[in-house]
């Protein structure tokens, strides 16, 4: 597994664990490299939260290694990490800013240094007026705005984020793509599962696609587009009949908008369009560029 | 980050929001006001006049009052004898509390009339008047000459040798038994119960698995235990010092001295059996789905804390008895029965070493046990999870 930035910082390899019979990760592979966001996409049971509580030390997993920059992971890296588990919690009864500060100390900032950061990241996420509110007296908005204070106080050098946009109102969504830009931006490592894939799509330069407890793809959008045929459409003011038996061609299905045809690696495109240019008029000849969505799909459907 | 200084950090946070939060101030106000009461209203109460007031009616009971005198003095009772007029006058005053017997004198008997009991030696007392009034009248009557015999009258002194004497402050002792006893038994059942507590709700919040991603389970217990014992050692000590002050000014009781030299040991055994039992609790804590089922897990644990405080009684019933004295080597049984027997001191020397290895085993096997049963309960969502569940589920 290469990343497609620098060099990899997060690289998991071979990552295994069972519940009892059920297999929840079947030798999971993944890197990211720092300034590099990363999306774990999957269907639900998939084994995104399980790999991440993995790389986060929450649990122990049956087998496999977890490397940061090349050492193996223990408790004093893990505290140069951040994480936002699927499930929030906090302090119900601590003061915003105390409990912030607090998470800060638990990962090594000193006193001052805590209640510095503490104060700044609850300041940039527009929580400064509220800092001295009981966490249940703020809003379910506020409260996860906290809860991504408490990931980032501590400057982590990898953000670890399960369904951080779950939940999230469009303005939210903007401002934690924001955040995460910036941190990437300022050399930290990102991973982060999601359902929402256009959002994945449009904040992630490469994904990992989970199915089962295993890696089904990864890479960036292009790399899992090659790993699919190629999906060709084509417009001909004549019956679609032209494209039946054509070698390395066969046809997806066939609308108003002409036929998509898939067409198998090493066949040539100039043969597929003398062909349609035989059976009459080309009005649209072009490989359709398939979303993150519908890679998805087609690979899960493989 | 050293370990050390993530699980004090964890202690210390858990002290400051329990110092911040009003239900620890309410509670530590409380404690030391209760105290107070139950040592200052006693000393308000008038303590019943040490002086006997007999009432004597008629003429011939008031006769008796040189030989009641004479009586009471070789007794060591303090007598008041006043004359009452008649009968009925005698029974209103001591209707009216004013009198506490009054004696009526015939012929050859006499009544002593009392609300309700005669202490047996006022009555030896009364006895030894009578009988002398009335040999002196024989003898008067008779002729002899009451010089020459009125040395036969006087009391023969009977003195008691003690050959096991009691200890001077036995009584002392015996309230600071079942008083430590219970003292034990409420404090470890109250902070134990707070730990179980914390930790259910920090698994129900979910906080755990923040906390978890950066510390490990172990030393988010230790962190937990350490701040509520820290928490209740503190509560317990404004309850002991209100107390002690409110002694002082009322003079309730005498603190003997051989309480004050075993308050050391009390202090030792609250915290080992603190900490036995807020880690079992802890790992109580970690089994449940809710916050409200935390009674329910907590109480077959605990239960062993108001049976050795039942058990104190008997201690001071029977100080000597073998079944006691092996049972509260018993570690559940040893945090309320132990100190009780220290009160009392009737333990010997060498069951110090033997207590001391049995508590520190049983502490580190509960230690390890708990820890893995909280591991592996603290992320387990959907219902309340059986012991064996969480022990099978750890990672």
């Amino acid at each position: 597994m290469t990343a497609g930035g620098g060099e990899t910082a997060l690289a998991v390899s071979g990552l295994g664990k069972r519940f009892g019979e059920l297999v929840a990760l079947d030798g999971v592979a993944l890197g990211v490299a720092r300034g590099e966001i990363v999306g774990l996409v999957g269907r639900n049971g998939a084994g995104k939260t399980t790999a991440m509580r993995a790389v986060m030390g929450i649990l122990a997993p049956d087998r496999g290694t977890v490397t940061w920059e090349g050492r193996q992971v223990g408790d004093r890296a893990r505290l140069r990490f951040g994480y936002m588990p699927e499930e929030r919690g906090l302090y119900p009864q601590m003061r915003t800013l105390d409990q912030v500060a607090y998470f800060a100390r638990l990962h090594g900032l000193g006193p001052s240094a805590a209640r510095e950061s503490a104060q700044r990241w609850l300041g940039r996420l527009g929580l400064g007026e509220r800092s001295s509110e009981k966490l249940v007296a703020l809003s379910h908005g506020n409260q996860q705005r906290v809860q991504l204070a408490v990931a980032l106080v501590h400057g982590p050098q990898l953000l670890i984020l399960d369904e951080p946009f779950a939940g999230l109102d469009p303005d939210a969504v903007d401002a934690l793509s924001d955040v995460l830009f910036e941190e990437a931006a300022a050399g930290a490592a990102v991973l982060f599962s999601s359902h929402q894939l256009e959002l994945v799509e449009r904040i992630c330069r490469r994904v990992v696609i989970l199915e089962s407890g295993r890696v089904l793809a990864a890479g960036t959008l292009e790399e899992l587009r090659r790993e699919l045929p190629a999906q060709l459409r084509v417009k001909v003011a004549a019956p679609d009949r032209w494209a039946r038996g054509l070698e390395g061609v066969s046809v997806e299905r066939s609308d108003e908008d002409g036929v998509l045809l898939v067409v198998a690696p090493g066949t040539d495109p100039q043969a597929i369009l003398s062909a349609a240019l035989a059976a009459g008029p080309v009005e649209h000849f072009a490989f359709e560029s398939a979303g993150l969505l519908d890679l998805y799909r087609r690979m899960v459907a493989r | 980050m050293r370990r050390g200084a993530t699980v004090r950090l964890i202690a210390e946070r858990e002290v400051r929001e329990r110092l911040r939060g009003r239900v620890t101030r309410f509670v530590t106000v409380a404690t030391a006001l209760l105290v107070v009461a139950g040592i200052a209203i006693p000393g308000l109460i008038p303590s019943q006049p040490s002086t006997t007031r007999i009432g004597l009616v008629g003429g011939a009971a008031q006769a008796l009052a040189a030989p009641l005198e004479r009586a009471a003095s070789a007794a060591a009772l303090k007598v008041a004898l006043s004359n009452v007029g008649g009968a009925a006058a005698a029974r209103r005053l001591i209707g009216a509390g004013s009198l506490d017997a009054a004696i009526v004198r015939g012929a050859s008997s006499a009544t002593v009339e009392v609300e309700q009991s005669l202490p047996a030696q006022t009555r030896a007392v009364i006895a030894a008047a009578l009988d002398e009034a009335h040999f002196r009248t024989a003898l008067a009557r008779a002729g002899v000459p009451l010089a020459k015999v009125l040395p036969a009258l006087v009391p023969v002194r009977l003195a008691t040798v003690v050959l096991k004497p009691l200890p001077a402050d036995q009584d002392a002792r015996y309230v600071a038994a079942v008083f430590v006893g219970l003292l034990m038994y409420v404090a470890i059942a109250l902070y134990g119960t707070a730990v179980a507590t914390g930790v259910a709700q920090e698994k129900t919040s979910r906080t755990a698995e923040m906390l978890l991603s950066a510390v490990r389970p172990q030393q988010l217990l230790a962190g937990k235990v350490l701040g509520i014992g820290v928490v209740g050692l503190g509560q317990l000590a404004v309850a002991v010092i209100a107390g002690l002050l409110a002694n002082a000014v009322v003079h309730s009781a005498k603190i003997p001295g051989s309480v004050w030299a075993v308050m050391p040991a009390f202090l030792v055994f609250f915290v080992a059996g603190f900490t036995l039992y807020a880690f079992a609790l802890a790992a109580a804590g970690a089994l449940v789905a809710r916050p409200e089922e935390v009674q329910t897990v907590t109480l077959p644990l605990i239960m062993p804390l108001p049976i050795g405080y039942v058990l104190t009684f008997l201690a001071v019933a029977s100080p000597n008895a073998t079944w006691l004295r092996v049972i509260s080597w018993l570690p559940p049984l040893t945090p309320t029965l132990m100190p009780a027997r220290i009160a009392l001191g009737h333990v010997a020397w060498w069951e110090y070493p033997l207590v001391a290895v049995v508590m520190v085993a049983s502490i580190y096997a509960i230690v390890t046990a708990a820890s893995a049963v909280y591991a592996g309960g603290l992320l387990r969502g959907g219902e309340r999870l059986s012991w064996r569940a969480a022990l099978a589920r750890r990672d």
